[in-house]
C-alpha cells in the first residue's frame, strides 16, 4: 500500500497508484469546526459590540497571519480526520479597516486591492466575501501601489513563513497543497471591477499591460514564497470561465496573459514541481491553452457549468492531470448515499485508468456537508482500487 | 449619406469601436446629417440583436458583450434626451435583484444593462436583496417581470420564499418572474413557480421581450 503522499505523486506522473487519491478543498470555518465539533468563534458578533470593536480590530489586524494558520491547521486537521490525502492551504494579507459602507462599520480590505465584507453564517462562523475594488480608475490603481509596496513584501515574506510551518507540521499526516487563490486575471480586475476592467483592455490597453506586468511579478514572488515550503506540488488558478463559456475570447486571454502564464509554469517546473490550475466555469474552450502553457493539470471542472470529466479526459487525454468536478450545488449539500457513491463511481470510471485523476469536490463553500465528503471518500477507497474496476 | 451614418453607428458598435459609434451619435444629434434620433435609436438596437445572437452562438465571449453593452449605453444616453416624448415607448419596467445572501453581480449587471439598451426601465434592486425589498418593488414600480439572479446552491431557495411571498401578499399574477444564475436551471425555475429561466442575458431580453408585446 502507498502512502499518501506517493497515492499523488504517482497520480501525478499519470501512472497508476494503489487507489484513486481523494484531494479536501477545506478552509471554511464553518466546514473545519463542524467536522472537529468546535464551537465557531462568533468574531462579528463582538464586531458589532461598540465596547469590544476597537479591541477586536486591532487584534485582528496585529495577529492576521495567526488567525490564518489557526483557521488552515483546522482545515488540515479536519481533512486529516476524514481521511483525505491532500487538501489546499491558502495566505493572504488583509486589513480590518473602517468603512462607512457596511451596517458593521468595518470592512476587509486585502493586498490586491479588494474591499471584502465581514457577515457570520447561521452558526456563527465568519462568512467574507469579495464586494467590490479600491481603483476604479487609472489614478486610484497607481496610487494604491505607492501606497501598499511595504506591504507586497510583507505578503511574500508571511506567505512562505505561513506554507512552510503548515508543511512541517503536518506532511507527516497529509499533503498540504499551497494555493494561491488570487490569480492574475482576478487581481487585474477585482481591484477595479469588471465593467471598468474590460473598458480599460479595449480604451487603456497601455495601462492594462501595467497593471498585468505589475500582477506577474507579485504572483511570480507569491508562487515562488509558496513553494519554500518543499511540498512537490502547487495549486494556482485564475476563474477564467463562467456557466456558458470562458469570460473572455481565448485569443484575448492569450495575448492579456498567456505569457504571464508561461513564466508561471517554469518558474514551478525549474523547482522540479507540479503545477495544478483551478478555474471555475466552463473551459472547455481553453484546455489546449492549459496544456500549451505548462500546467500539468486542473482542478475544479464544475459541472454546473457543464464540465464533464469524459468530455474533458477525451479533450486532452493525459496531458493534463484532473482534479475535482464533484458538484456541490446539490450532491455533497444534500444529496444521498446512493447519488454519492454513483457520481464517485462515474468519476473514476470517467477519467481515472491510467493514473492522472485525483477525486475531490469541484468547489468549497460553507453549506457542502462532512457527511457528504465522508461517504464521497469511502466510495473512492472502495471503488477506486487499481486497476479499475468500475 | 444617412444609410451611411446609421450603418458607422451600427458597425461601430459591432466592431467594438467606441469612437466611430459615438461620433456618428454626435452627428445625428447635431443635425449634420438628416438622420432622425429614432433611427439612430433603432440602428442600435438592431446592432444589439446581432451581438445577442453573437454571443448565443458562442461566436462573441463575457467581454464583448458588456463592453459592446457599455458603448451602447453611452450612445443612449447621448441619443435618449433628444427623443421625442412617445417617439418609442419603453416595453415596461423590470425589477431585478441578487437575492438574500448572495453577492455575485456582475450577471445581474449584464442582464439590465443588455436589457436596458433593448428598451425596457430596468429598476437595479442590488446584491443581498432581501424578500420585503423584492415585494416592495413590485408594489411600488408595478413591474412587467421581476428578476432575480441567484448563483450559490446555499441561497437559491431565497427564490421560492419570494414567489410565496408574492402569492401571500395577491400579487403572483400581477407580474411575471424570471430567474438566472449559475445555480439554477430550468427544472429549478419550475419547481419554485417561477414563470422563465434565462440561461444568459440575452435569452432573457428575449423572454421579457415576449412578455412584453404579449
Ligand atoms: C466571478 C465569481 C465570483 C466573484 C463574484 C464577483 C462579483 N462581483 O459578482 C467572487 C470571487 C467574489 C465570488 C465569490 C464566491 N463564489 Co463565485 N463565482 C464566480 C464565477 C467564476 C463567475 C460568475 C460570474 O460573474 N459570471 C459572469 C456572469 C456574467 O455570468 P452569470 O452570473 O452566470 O450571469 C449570466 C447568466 O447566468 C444570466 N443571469 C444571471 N443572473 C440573471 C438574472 C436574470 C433575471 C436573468 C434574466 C439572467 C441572469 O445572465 C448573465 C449574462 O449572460 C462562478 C462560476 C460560474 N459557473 O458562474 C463562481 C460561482 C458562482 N461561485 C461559487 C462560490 C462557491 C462562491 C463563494 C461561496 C466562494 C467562497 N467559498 O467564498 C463566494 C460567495 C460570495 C457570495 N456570498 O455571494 C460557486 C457556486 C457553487 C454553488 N453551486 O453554490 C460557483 C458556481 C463556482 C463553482 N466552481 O462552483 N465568485
Amino acid at each position: 500500500m502507498m502512502d499518501f503522499r506517493q497515492r499523488i505523486l504517482t497520480t501525478l506522473n499519470h501512472e497508476e497508484p494503489d487507489r484513486v487519491p481523494v484531494m479536501g478543498l477545506i478552509a471554511e470555518p464553518a466546514t473545519s469546526d463542524r467536522i472537529l465539533g468546535k464551537p465557531p468563534a462568533d468574531v462579528v458578533s463582538m464586531l458589532r459590540n461598540p465596547e469590544l470593536k476597537g479591541e477586536i480590530r486591532d487584534i485582528m489586524n496585529s495577529t492576521w497571519s495567526d488567525i490564518l494558520y489557526g483557521n488552515f491547521s483546522d482545515a488540515l486537521e479536519a481533512a486529516i480526520k476524514l481521511g483525505f490525502d491532500a487538501n489546499w492551504t491558502i495566505y493572504t494579507l488583509m486589513q480590518v479597516v473602517e468603512d462607512p459602507e457596511f451596517q458593521l462599520g468595518l470592512a476587509l480590505h486585502d493586498i490586491w486591492g479588494r474591499v471584502w465584507e465581514m457577515r457570520t453564517d447561521a452558526d456563527g462562523n465568519i462568512v467574507v466575501n469579495y464586494i467590490r475594488g479600491l481603483c476604479p480608475t487609472e489614478e486610484d490603481w497607481h496610487a494604491w501601489v505607492e501606497r501598499n509596496r511595504p506591504r507586497f513584501d510583507e505578503l511574500i515574506k508571511n506567505a512562505a513563513d505561513h506554507h512552510t510551518k503548515l508543511a512541517d507540521n503536518y506532511s507527516d499526516r497529509i499533503l498540504p497543497i499551497g494555493y494561491t487563490s488570487t490569480g492574475i486575471f482576478e487581481s487585474s480586475w477585482q481591484s477595479m471591477g469588471f465593467v471598468n476592467f474590460i473598458k480599460f483592455v479595449y480604451q487603456k490597453p497601455d495601462f492594462v499591460r501595467k497593471v498585468i506586468d505589475f500582477q506577474t511579478d507579485l504572483y511570480m514572488k507569491y508562487l515562488d514564497a509558496i513553494m519554500k515550503s518543499e511540498v512537490d506540488v502547487v495549486l494556482g488558478g485564475d476563474d477564467l470561465g463562467q456557466k456558458t463559456g470562458p469570460m473572455m475570447r481565448p485569443d484575448l486571454i492569450e495575448k492579456l496573459y498567456g505569457d504571464s502564464y508561461r513564466r508561471i509554469s517554469e518558474l514551478v517546473h525549474k523547482q522540479n514541481k507540479k503545477l495544478i490550475w483551478h478555474s471555475c466555469g466552463n473551459i472547455y474552450a481553453l484546455l489546449d491553452k492549459f496544456v500549451e502553457w505548462g500546467f500539468d493539470g486542473i482542478i475544479t471542472m464544475e459541472p454546473t457549468a457543464g464540465m464533464e470529466l469524459g468530455k474533458v479526459r477525451e479533450q486532452v487525454g493525459h496531458k493534463l492531470v484532473l482534479i475535482g468536478n464533484l458538484d456541490v450545488s446539490y450532491l455533497l449539500v444534500r444529496g444521498t448515499q446512493q447519488e454519492v457513491e454513483d457520481a464517485v463511481k462515474k468519476a473514476i470510471r470517467d477519467a481515472a485508468k491510467g493514473g492522472g485523476y485525483i477525486l475531490s469536490a469541484s468547489h468549497s463553500h460553507s453549506r457542502v456537508d462532512p457527511t457528504r465528503l465522508e461517504w464521497m471518500i469511502e466510495a473512492a477507497h472502495k471503488y477506486g482500487k487499481y486497476p479499475i474496476s468500475v | 449619406m444617412a444609410n451611411g451614418i446609421l450603418e458607422q453607428l451600427k458597425n461601430g458598435l459591432l466592431e467594438l469601436d467606441r469612437d466611430s459609434t459615438v461620433e456618428a451619435a454626435n452627428s445625428i444629434i447635431r443635425g449634420d446629417i438628416s438622420v432622425s434620433v429614432k433611427e439612430a435609436v433603432d440602428a442600435v438596437s438592431d446592432a444589439l440583436q446581432i451581438v445577442g445572437k453573437r454571443f448565443q452562438d458562442g461566436d462573441w465571449f463575457l467581454a464583448e458583450l458588456v463592453y459592446s453593452g457599455e458603448i451602447a449605453k453611452e450612445v443612449m444616453n447621448l441619443l435618449s434626451p433628444l427623443l421625442e416624448a412617445g417617439a418609442t415607448e419603453s416595453a415596461g419596467t423590470v425589477a431585478v435583484g441578487t437575492v438574500a445572501g448572495d453577492l455575485h453581480d456582475l450577471g445581474k449587471n449584464i442582464f439590465i444593462n443588455y436589457a436596458k439598451s433593448a428598451g425596457f426601465n430596468m429598476i437595479d434592486l442590488g446584491i443581498d436583496v432581501p424578500t420585503q425589498k423584492f415585494i416592495d418593488a413590485v408594489r411600488e414600480h408595478k413591474p412587467l417581470a421581476l428578476g432575480m439572479s441567484c448563483l450559490l446552491t446555499s441561497t437559491d431557495p431565497e427564490i421560492g420564499k419570494v414567489i410565496e411571498e408574492l402569492g401571500r401578499q395577491n400579487l403572483r399574477d400581477k407580474v411575471k418572474v424570471i430567474i438566472g444564475g449559475a445555480a439554477l436551471t430550468e427544472q429549478f425555475a419550475q419547481a419554485a413557480g417561477a414563470d422563465a429561466f434565462a440561461p444568459d442575458a440575452v435569452t432573457g431580453t428575449d423572454i421579457i421581450k415576449q412578455w412584453s408585446v404579449a
